[in-house]
């Protein structure tokens, strides 16, 4: 058994080359371009019901503590001056919510029934583009809510009935202007 | 009076291949991250535990090796797949810890990256004064900052390829760092001066570096001094996307610029690979006759 080490690296490799097979086998699968064109589908369909969320993505800690009122002014939730630590925070992991118009607050969350999850600030949610964006500049297909605070969006999911008058919403997809990246 | 430094078309040719291989190396494991995340973000994970396997075995594999120039080319592999698995071992961090994106879009992993700065900076001191590095960045600290007692390190080295992995990490790890630095709203941020430094100062480093490179004409030496080159240049590439003055092929997915790209890697890894066996059938030849 001179050689055992080189078995067990084999065997290590191969375990772990195997589990990959395993979880690609059992993964239902659909090409991106597929995946993408259901969700299109949905929230489209979801769009034309008036089933959809629209409203401010705003940061949690500011709007609680009454640091800022992002409810007072929908058209422009915050000043410049405001905006900029409003995005620290919810970079440092403070919860977005979407204000819509009539003031209603939805809280986005995972899943019905997921009992271990993670913040929902940090996935990544498909991003429906318009058509007009499909034909412009490449623009990211994804986007999670960090970026989008003091932005209005659209967005598709399933709605929970919350507490206290706020609600819940498990977001599938979303729809916005612009590239928050890159916009100035 | 001044040594004048003999660029032969041998060394063009090495040095153009070493930084094709390199350029094309960081933008395939680019676009395979990214196509992951795209087609089957199920995986990932799991193909991040794959390369730490496959980079640790094929480092220890380099002990077999006798040639400077295949310990060095498989030892680049080596470093990538392991630094491919620290990537994929901080996104599982970021996701388990609730690490968002940075509002300019900054990726959660390396937003975590960057605090692992002083980390970097314990193992730099430790390098300084380690007699057997000989780093040309760091002989250049030592002469300048006289840091060492005795004479820098001499002696024949005899398997370079845990060293090259070592230098691909090390090297990728300080950019990574000292862009996240500089892209951070909170210390400098992505317009401001500290970045448009780093984009002219990696600019011109770069060119200075590749005129360095052209001195060298062995597929050994070459592909280890492409590894700084190519970093410090894909920093002004980075820079470039993050300004949003270039959409990155292998981000955006373009097929065309990125089958260029596949195709150079492609072309250069024969080039380089058939050099390395015929130097090793030369190297036994020569042997025979004596």
């Amino acid at each position: 058994m001179r050689n055992w080490k080189y078995i067990f690296i084999a065997l290590v490799s191969i375990f772990f080359a195997q589990s990959v097979q395993a979880e690609e086998a059992a993964a239902k699968k659909l090409t991106y371009e597929e995946r993408m064109k259901i969700i299109e589908d949905k929230f489209s369909a979801a769009a034309q019901e008036g089933k959809t969320v629209k409203g401010v993505a705003v940061e949690g800690n500011s709007l609680f503590n009454g640091t800022t009122s992002p409810q007072k002014n929908y058209e422009q939730p915050y000043s410049k001056e405001e905006l900029r630590p409003a995005k620290f925070s919810a970079e440092r992991n403070s919860k977005v919510f979407i204000l819509t118009k009539d003031g209603t607050l939805y809280y986005p969350t995972p899943r019905k029934g997921e009992s271990v999850s993670q913040s929902m600030n940090s996935p990544r949610i498909p991003r429906v583009l318009t058509e007009a964006q499909k034909k412009g500049p490449k623009l990211n297909t994804w986007a999670t809510l960090v970026p989008l605070v003091g932005r209005e969006v659209e967005v598709y999911g399933e709605v929970y009935p919350g507490y206290g008058g706020i609600k819940g919403v498990c977001i599938e997809s979303i729809k916005f202007e612009g590239d928050p990246q890159f916009d100035k | 009076m001044a040594k004048q430094k003999i660029i032969s078309l041998k060394s063009i040719f090495y040095t153009a291949v070493s930084l094709v291989w390199i350029f094309g190396l960081s933008a395939i494991g680019h676009i395979v991250m990214v196509l992951i995340e795209k087609n089957s973000p199920e995986i990932k994970f799991d193909f991040g535990k794959i390369c730490f396997v496959v980079g640790f075995v094929t480092i220890y594999l380099t002990r077999f090796l006798k040639s400077d120039g295949w310990q060095s080319f498989v030892g680049i592999l080596g470093g990538f797949g392991m630094w491919f698995s620290w990537e994929y071992s901080l996104m599982y961090a970021g996701e388990r810890m609730g690490v968002t994106y940075a509002w300019n879009g900054s990726y959660p992993e390396y937003r975590m990256m960057q605090w692992s700065v002083i980390a970097l900076v314990m193992v730099f001191t430790y390098l300084m004064y380690q007699e057997s590095v000989r780093c040309n960045f760091i002989y250049f600290l030592r002469r300048k900052l006289r840091l060492m007692r005795g004479v820098v390190a001499t002696g024949k080295i005899d398997n370079y390829g845990p060293r090259t992995a070592f230098e691909y990490i090390m090297v990728t790890w300080t950019f990574y760092v000292l862009l996240m630095i500089a892209y951070d709203e909170q210390l400098f941020g992505k317009e401001s001066w500290f970045t448009y430094l780093v984009f002219f100062a990696s600019f011109s480093v770069f060119f200075y570096l590749c005129y360095k490179l052209l001195g060298y004409d062995k597929f050994g030496a070459n592909l280890k001094y492409s590894i700084p080159t190519v970093t410090i240049l894909w920093n002004d590439v980075e820079i470039l996307a993050k300004w949003g003055m270039l959409k990155e092929p292998w981000v955006h997915i373009n097929w065309p610029i990125m089958s260029v790209i596949i195709g150079g890697f492609a072309v250069s890894t024969y080039l380089i690979i058939n050099d390395l066996r015929k130097r090793k059938r030369e190297a036994i030849e020569s042997k025979d006759v004596i």
